[in-house]
């Protein structure tokens, strides 16, 4: 991946109204033209109308609910229902707006808190009132640039005395898991960001009384232009089933990577300029034919960014998918879920062909093994032993256990830890046994059909050493 | 004694599966002291292990239930339903009983926590875990006290046995918890340590 980590980022995909005047399904709507960042406190104000559907609690309840609303941080949980549960707890939770965005192949936090910081804030705050809270919580991972830009649009609004509620701009650790619920909790209750044990129901706690209403920072921007433009416009566009737009990254299949506001249910094809139209069987490689008892390879897709393989999609703890499927199916759960996919955090990845899928995958589950928090056996004993198991897949002539161990150890751990690391990555590995069941079979026979060793999903070099390096 | 009859033979499954209940508790105190500090037994990993201490824990309680309902149908003495849990209520060797009575609600409490986990937290779960290591000598000095025929020869041993066997355990615990992973190392520590019988390309 040539595409670089840092600020400023890539242009937008998608072109149309700026924010304000948003027509009936007009994109963007969380992220104005391209060309028009910085998005400041008083162009902000101007572009938008008032807080017409949240004259009061219930009335911001009611609209989210009509909405259809879901977390964009992966989890897709009903929005409202978690508003609704904050507004009923006892003593008010803190309201936390999580942008830890500890998924690699992701940017859409960080590109939505660059460019539309102030619609992420409002949301903050509407999701504060709302839980009758005067604390909330900006959890943004390290990165200085972007932590000075918060920390500007923060004290311009204080300047401006629109907030009710304080906003407390905390780092998050550079972690895959910082952002699990529990993790953040742990982070912001002044101990290392590692998922804990806790009862599966009802809101995460901070401390003994002090629970935390967490929301995806795009699930607030989303809120933001709820609480302004109503319910009805939000179902312009997305399905009936999974209305709204959402954020993507894009990985093309030339390495490139961009952020994008795309409707839910929207072609993945036209999202990675698959054309489907042209396909070609693959090359089994460059000795010639598939072996047999794998099943064909998977058919090369061209596309504007050049041939793809197979697409992984929402990200590490996503699904792998020939390329030919994924570029029938629209980006929906409805359609995902059958094949064990999900949307997930919006990280679409078009592997092109000549990459070797299982080395790919073989370096992310290595990553994934290494983030492991190391507080659950099945977790911190079980991924490793995974992750080089399939480390001998990716290698020529395999020894015949290999295959009889990474399932062993997979069905072993899923399930057994305190947070879904182990379900996740777990999913991820066995969709790519799925997919490159045919290059599994070339490197048995010591062959491999990748050409190019370069490696395509980015994977941070760093693994967490100490405690230090989870908080 | 004068073999099996229909009177003693309840007598006889009692002492038989207390002793068995022992023997079982006593596995599922090592096993226990080998989950908390992921200890290996060979040919399993480490996660394995807590599946097997929970097996064995379950075994246990199914001789633990025929020893008590045994001793307490048994007419040869007279126990009470009461006896079995409220300690020293027994006529019959009040002080013996009663310790085997409170090791018994200990280890109630530790199954009842156990199932109910998901709900009172992981925190309060762990603290009445502890119990586990009041329950096991209070076995073992009700085995002690309680039967005549462990004072001397196979069932002395067999006590014996266990006795050493957790010994061994809590020793091997102790040293280890001097030299132990710190949990962010041991995802990496288990990648060293995991065989990589061929190297990537």
């Amino acid at each position: 991946m040539t595409g670089s980590l840092t600020l400023p980022y890539p242009p937008l995909a998608h072109g149309g109204p700026p924010p304000g005047t948003p027509g009936p399904g007009g994109m963007p709507r969380l992220l104005p033209e391209s060309g028009a960042v910085p998005v400041d406190l008083a162009s902000h104000l101007a572009g938008h109308c008032a807080f017409r559907f949240a004259r009061g609690r219930e009335d911001l309840l009611r609209e989210a609910e009509a909405a259809g609303l879901t977390g964009r941080g992966g989890a897709a949980f009903p929005v409202a229902r978690k508003l609704a549960a904050a507004a009923k707890a006892r003593a008010a939770p803190v309201v936390v707006g999580n942008g830890a965005e500890g998924e690699p192949a992701s940017r859409k936090d960080r590109s939505l808190l660059w460019i539309s910081p102030h619609l992420v804030l409002d949301g903050l705050q509407l999701a504060a009132q709302l839980a009758g809270s005067r604390a909330t919580v900006l959890y943004v991972q390290r990165n200085e640039r972007l932590h000075a830009r918060l920390a500007g649009a923060i004290a311009e609004r204080a300047a401006a005395g629109i907030d009710a509620a304080s906003v407390e701009l905390v780092p998050a650790p550079d972690r895959f898991l910082a952002g699990e619920e529990s993790a953040l909790a742990g982070r912001l209750a002044g101990r290392p960001a590692l998922p804990a044990y806790r009862p599966a129901r009802g809101l995460p706690r901070l401390a003994p009384g002090r629970a935390a209403l967490v929301q995806n920072v795009e699930t607030l921007a989303h809120l933001a232009l709820i609480a302004r433009y109503g319910a009805a416009w939000f179902r312009t566009a997305g399905t009936a089933a999974e209305p709204g737009s959402m954020l993507v990254t894009l990985h093309l299949a030339d390495g490139r990577a961009s952020v994008a506001e795309v409707p839910l249910g929207v072609s993945m094809a036209d999202l990675l300029g698959l054309d489907p139209g042209r396909a070609r069987p693959a090359m089994a490689g460059p000795a010639g034919a598939a072996p047999a008892g794998a099943g064909p390879a998977n058919a090369v897709i061209p596309s504007t960014a050049g041939p793809v393989q197979a697409v992984l999609v929402g990200g590490y703890h996503g699904a792998w998918l020939p390329a030919a499927e994924a570029a029938r199916l629209p980006l929906a759960n409805a359609a995902l879920h059958p094949l064990g996919a999900a949307v997930g955090a919006g990280v679409l990845a078009a592997l092109p062909a000549g990459r070797c899928g299982l080395a790919e995958t073989a370096r992310v589950a290595r990553y994934l093994a290494l983030e492991s928090a190391g507080q659950c056996g099945p977790c911190f004993n079980g991924l490793p032993r995974i992750a080089v198991a399939l480390e001998r897949l990716a290698g020529p002539r395999p020894d015949r256990s290999a295959r009889a161990d990474l399932e062993r150890w997979a069905g072993l751990v899923t399930g057994r830890g305190a947070c879904h690391h182990p379900d996740g990555s777990v999913r991820f590995i066995r969709s790519a046994l799925r997919v490159f069941a045919a290059e599994a079979a070339l490197h048995e026979q010591g062959r491999c059909a990748g050409t190019d060793t370069r490696p395509f999903l980015p994977v941070p070099a760093s693994a967490p050493a100490s405690e230090e390096d989870w908080s | 004694m004068t073999g099996i009859t229909h009177t003693t033979a309840l007598w006889y499954a009692s002492r038989a599966t207390g002793v068995v209940t022992m023997l079982l508790l006593t596995a599922v105190v090592v096993l226990g002291i080998l989950v908390n500090r992921q200890g290996r037994l060979p040919g399993l990993p480490a996660f394995a292990v807590t599946g097997l201490h929970r097996n064995v824990s379950l075994l246990a309680v199914a001789f633990l239930v025929i020893h008590v309902v045994t001793a307490i149908v048994d007419p040869f003495v007279t126990i009470g339903l009461a006896a079995a849990a409220l300690p020293f209520a027994s006529a019959y060797k009040p002080f013996w009983l009663g310790l085997g009575a409170i090791s018994l609600d200990l280890i109630a409490a530790l199954i009842l926590t156990s199932l109910a986990r998901a709900r009172i937290g992981r925190r309060a779960w762990r603290g009445i875990h502890w119990l586990a290591y009041a329950a096991w000598p209070l076995a073992i000095l009700h085995s002690l006290g309680s039967s005549t025929g462990a004072r001397s020869g196979l069932e002395l041993s067999v006590l014996a046995g266990c006795v050493l066997a957790t010994a061994a355990g809590l020793t091997w615990r102790l040293s280890h918890a001097a030299r132990q992973v710190p949990r962010a190392g041991r995802a990496a520590a288990a990648l060293r340590e995991a065989p990589a019988r061929e190297a990537m390309r």
